[in-house]
């Protein structure tokens, strides 16, 4: 038994030395060059990100000075990505306001006219159709979403059908703003949760955390034609939102902020919606969550939406 | 009633350490340590939570709906018909537009037969119409000989232009929910402190003589996400 | 000074070796320039490369990242008995668990930043510079457990090496600790990564106190298989000493851990099936489909298949014996573990959706690519770290003019039974 288990290799002859190294050379420099040829499909789309966009600070620490160079840029890139003259306009919230927003499931007669709407209010991504609301047709007579299509096509409303639009919850417990890693969404104190479209890094753990299905991907860059583009917009909700971050229902904060009705609520035919200020006593919401049976979706979560539903009674 | 409405502020105040009672040194440097890294641990976890927002600064519930009723609101404008409604004739104008004739045109001339009471029953004019209103007679609502008006179950003549009024007499729950903003679709603001607001009339969407709603084939639906990589 | 001529050094190891080291490491470099490629296009052109939705919004990425921290975590069952124990034969091969957790930290790290929407803005989570969601996001506990047992493991064993490089007995004052320390927090970074998931109120599939130790169930069953299959792997290419008592230790914790993982996967379907209701919706799409769609099914039964295949040939009698019976079990294991992570966990958690719609989810190319080129990049760093690491532990590589250690594992060549040959034996061998 040798005092060593393993023998030392003999040494090479030094004439294969230097072919080893000349050869090692050559696989290295191959190799770099194979990397960049592999990796280029990265440098053209980081030729168009700009340094400031990579080292903007997040909106919460952006004084009004660099809020309004971000706006500009913002604004300029609009114009030479989408062909379109935008403003975009940052409304603080309200004071004394903390918006809730009621849904009259009797009235409601599941025509999607809110769901159009909020696709073209958002500038959303016009292939995928993407919208903050799904309606839901459900079974009359049970609450359970497993008995609900989003799907259906047939005219509305089918007499044994009541229609349940879904969109983000806003609610006072957020799971979706626990678990963002970097704190790029919050709940603003008129209670609507915002994300910051430049500070998200995409990594979805938000939208795993959702229980409404209220959270929304830019899976590309949103295609929408100059001429559809909503001009008027917010840095925190429906100005068109980068590749690569989640984006969410806002209320259409940049209307609601300045006092006007959520596009949503504007398109709907029946009346279905409400919204207002849960903190004046003498608004509509008020009203409902006062004379009508109100409930919310999925209370057992703990989550406490800001978006009621009721029956008329 | 929901009487919790959240107001969103829940920021934890920081506990403070408690006097600790005359104990030798060592114990009295642990206990207070102990009770250090409890407190911040506490505090860690509770404070720096993106969920709180800053405290609104002198405006409670009540101190806001104190500002409104003073301030200037902008008015509700309902959509509501201009007058009696008009028939079209089979003849039209020069222009070729529709000749349109009033209610009196026909029924001021005694033109009418009172015993036909029901929709379904008018053989000679007004056939197109259709009647599904319950049990509702013509002159429930229409008057006769001033067919220019309509009038209210106790008699009261009521104009074409308030025909909600009508409406109201005997849909008292929705006339409710209309008042409340939960019935009927509307523009314009939510906040009239800050702009006016436009809205349906009843009569919008619901034809009297047949006022279920009729529906409508649904917009879009959402399109299927399989995106399927390449 | 020392310090960089050993780095120098181990660089200079790295790219020398046999024409099979050659022929291995290209090969992995070739898969992983083109994971590099499709990462590159799916950086450019958007996620939507990916077969991910809005409603299976994380797929093979997080489902590799999950089984990657498992495999790391499964490392501690060679510490455990080789600091714990004092398992001397253990003790001389506890480095090859060591250097396997660093190649899977490294993996699991790749596979989150490939799953990234915006990779650009990693700095956005680093404290200080940007902004660091603790304690409330569990995904910011996961990034310390990780970062930290990484830091660990390449502490304890850039230590270790440095000394032997050096000539210098190790002072265990400056590892024992650590490693201890890594005990504990290798059973952390799976638990965390656990909590990940289980914390989501909304997914009832994976809000289940259960998840957690079905986690490190998995971990001590997938670890031990593929350090068991590496044993034999370094045993054959004689890198190492490797005497039988430390595969025999791995292989009775698997004997333990498999049944435990099976165990509890019964638990959870008794749970979920037994009082039915819309809570078992996505248990009975994984096992039976729903609605029409049933895409997972085969791939749920053919994961509980190999387990419990596993398991009976695992306590087969005589399996030090049989080789090739072992390997089998332990590849066996690893693929249904591998399965049983993704397609049984991370996917269903989020069909049906939290609307209860159903989309499925087959990973596209790209996302193959990406998987492979990550493998292949955890499996060169593996193949780096035992290529360092192995001669410096036999006491062949040394700093010049310096007496090396005796080399670990000499005093097993008296005590073990047959185990790998010496050297020119296996060249003669081919």
């Amino acid at each position: 038994m040798s005092a060593l288990p393993f023998e030392p290799p003999p040494p090479p002859p030094p004439a294969s030395t230097t072919r080893r190294s000349l050869l090692k050379l050559a696989g290295l420099t191959l190799g770099a060059a194979a990397f960049g040829k592999a990796v280029s499909p990265m440098f053209s789309f980081a030729a168009e990100k700009s340094i400031d966009e990579f080292l903007q600070n997040h909106y919460r620490e952006l004084g009004p000075a660099d809020l309004r160079e971000v706006i500009t840029r913002l604004e300029a890139e609009t114009k030479r990505d989408y062909g379109a003259d935008v403003t975009i306009r940052d409304p603080k919230p309200l004071p004394g306001v903390k918006f809730g927003y009621a849904l009259n499931l009797s009235v409601c007669i599941g025509c999607r006219k809110c769901v159009e709407a909020c696709h073209v209010e958002n500038n959303h991504d016009r292939a995928g159709y993407q919208s903050y609301i799904r309606v839901l047709e459900m079974d009359k007579g049970t609450i359970d979403l497993e008995h609900g299509r989003a799907d259906y096509g047939e005219p509305v409303p089918q007499p044994d059908k009541y229609y349940l639009p879904v969109q983000c919850q806003q609610c006072d417990e957020p799971p979706c703003v626990d678990v963002c890693p970097v704190e790029a969404t919050w709940k603003e104190p008129d209670g609507i949760v915002v994300v910051d479209y430049n500070w998200c890094i995409g990594c979805r753990y938000c939208e795993a955390a959702c229980p409404y299905h209220a959270r929304r991907f830019n899976w590309t860059a949103p295609v929408v034609p100059a001429a559809e583009v909503n001009p008027e917009q917010g840095y925190l909700s429906n100005r068109i939102r980068p590749q690569g971050v989640m984006e969410k229902c806002t209320f259409c904060m940049h209307k609601t902020r300045e006092g006007k009705l959520p596009a949503c609520l504007e398109a709907c035919p029946t009346g279905a919606r409400v919204f207002g200020n849960l903190l004046d006593p003498n608004s509509e919401i008020r009203w409902i969550l006062e004379n009508k049976r109100v409930f919310v979706l999925k209370e057992e979560l703990g989550t406490k939406p800001s978006f009621f539903y009721f029956f008329d009674v | 009633m929901r009487a919790d409405i959240q107001l969103g502020n829940g920021a934890i105040p920081v506990q403070t350490i408690a006097a600790v009672k005359m104990k030798p040194h060592a114990t009295r440097l642990t206990t207070s340590l102990l009770l250090t890294s409890v407190c911040a641990m506490v505090v860690c976890a509770c404070g720096d939570r993106p969920t709180d927002p800053p405290a609104q600064p002198g405006l409670t519930p009540s101190a806001a709906a104190a500002t409104h009723p003073s301030a200037p609101r902008f008015e509700v404008h309902v959509a509501k018909p201009t007058g009696p409604p008009r028939v079209a004739t089979d003849r039209v104008d020069a222009l070729g537009r529709p000749i349109t004739v009033g209610c009196a045109t026909c029924h001021s001339l005694g033109v009418g037969d009172s015993t036909r009471a029901m929709g379904a029953t008018l053989t000679q004019f007004h056939q197109a119409l259709v009647t599904r209103h319950g049990e509702l007679a013509c002159r429930s609502c229409h008057e006769a000989p001033d067919y220019a008006n309509l009038h209210l179950a106790d008699g009261t003549t009521v104009p074409f232009t308030d025909v909600q009024t009508l409406c109201r007499q005997c849909h008292g729950p929705q006339a409710r929910d209309f008042d409340r903003g939960s019935h009927g679709g509307m523009n314009g603001y939510w906040d009239l402190t800050r702009g006016p607001r436009q809205r349906h009339a009843c009569t919008t969407c619901h034809d009297p003589h047949a006022p279920a709603y009729v529906g409508m084939v649904p917009a879009r639906g959402p399109v299927p996400q399989h995106f399927g990589g390449e | 000074m020392a310090y960089l001529r050993f780095i120098a050094r181990m660089l200079w190891l790295a790219f020398d070796g046999s024409w099979r080291f050659y022929v291995w490491m290209v090969a992995l470099t070739a898969v992983w320039l083109v994971g590099v490629n499709a990462w590159a296009h799916q950086v450019s052109d958007g996620m939507i490369v990916t077969d991910m939705s809005d409603h299976v919004s994380w797929g093979l990425y997080i489902a590799n990242f999950t089984f990657a921290v498992g495999l790391a975590a499964g490392g501690v069952m060679m510490v455990i008995p080789a600091y714990l124990y004092k398992d001397r034969q253990m003790h001389h091969v506890v480095m090859i668990g060591e250097l396997l957790a660093i190649a899977a930290i490294v993996m699991s790290l790749g596979f989150v930043i490939v799953d990234l929407g915006r990779p650009d803005r990693m700095w956005h989570m680093i404290p200080g510079l940007g902004k660091f969601n603790w304690p409330s996001s569990m995904l910011t506990w996961d990034m310390l457990v990780l970062s930290g047992y990484l830091v660990l493991n390449l502490h304890v064993c850039g230590y270790i090496l440095y000394c032997r490089f050096n000539g210098r007995v190790p002072n265990p004052k400056w590892y024992v600790p650590f490693v201890l320390l890594s005990i504990v927090w290798a059973i952390s970074i799976h638990t965390v990564t656990a909590f990940l998931y289980a914390g989501l109120g909304g997914r009832p599939f994976w809000n289940s106190a259960l998840l957690a130790p079905r986690f490190l169930a998995t971990a001590f069953v997938s670890g031990p298989a593929f350090i068991i299959g590496l044993l034999y792997v370094l045993r054959r290419l004689d890198l190492f000493h490797i005497a039988d008592g430390p595969i025999k230790t791995l292989v009775n914790v698997m004997r333990i851990t498999v049944l435990i993982n099976l165990f509890m996967f019964a638990s959870e379907l008794f749970t979920e099936l037994y009082a039915g209701g819309s809570h078992s919706a996505p248990v009975e799409y994984l096992f039976t489909g729903l609605h029409g769609h049933h895409a997972l099914v085969p791939w749920v039964w053919t994961a509980l298949a190999l387990n419990v295949v596993a398991a009976v040939l695992l306590y087969l009698p005589r399996l030090m014996a049989r080789p090739r019976v072992l390997l089998t079990a332990c590849a066996l294991t690893f693929v249904g573990v591998w399965i049983e992570k993704g397609m049984g966990l991370i996917v269903p958690g989020f069909i049906p959706s939290t609307l209860h719609e159903i989309v499925e989810y087959t990973p596209s190319l790209t996302e193959w690519k990406v998987m492979a080129g990550i493998w292949a990049f955890g499996l060169m760093v593996l193949t780096i770290a035992l290529k360092v690491a192995g001669p410096i532990l036999a006491g062949r590589e040394h700093a010049p003019g310096v007496t090396p250690l005796p080399p670990e594992g000499a005093e097993d060549d008296a005590t073990a039974g047959p185990t790998g040959k010496s050297l020119s034996e296996a060249r003669h061998a081919g």
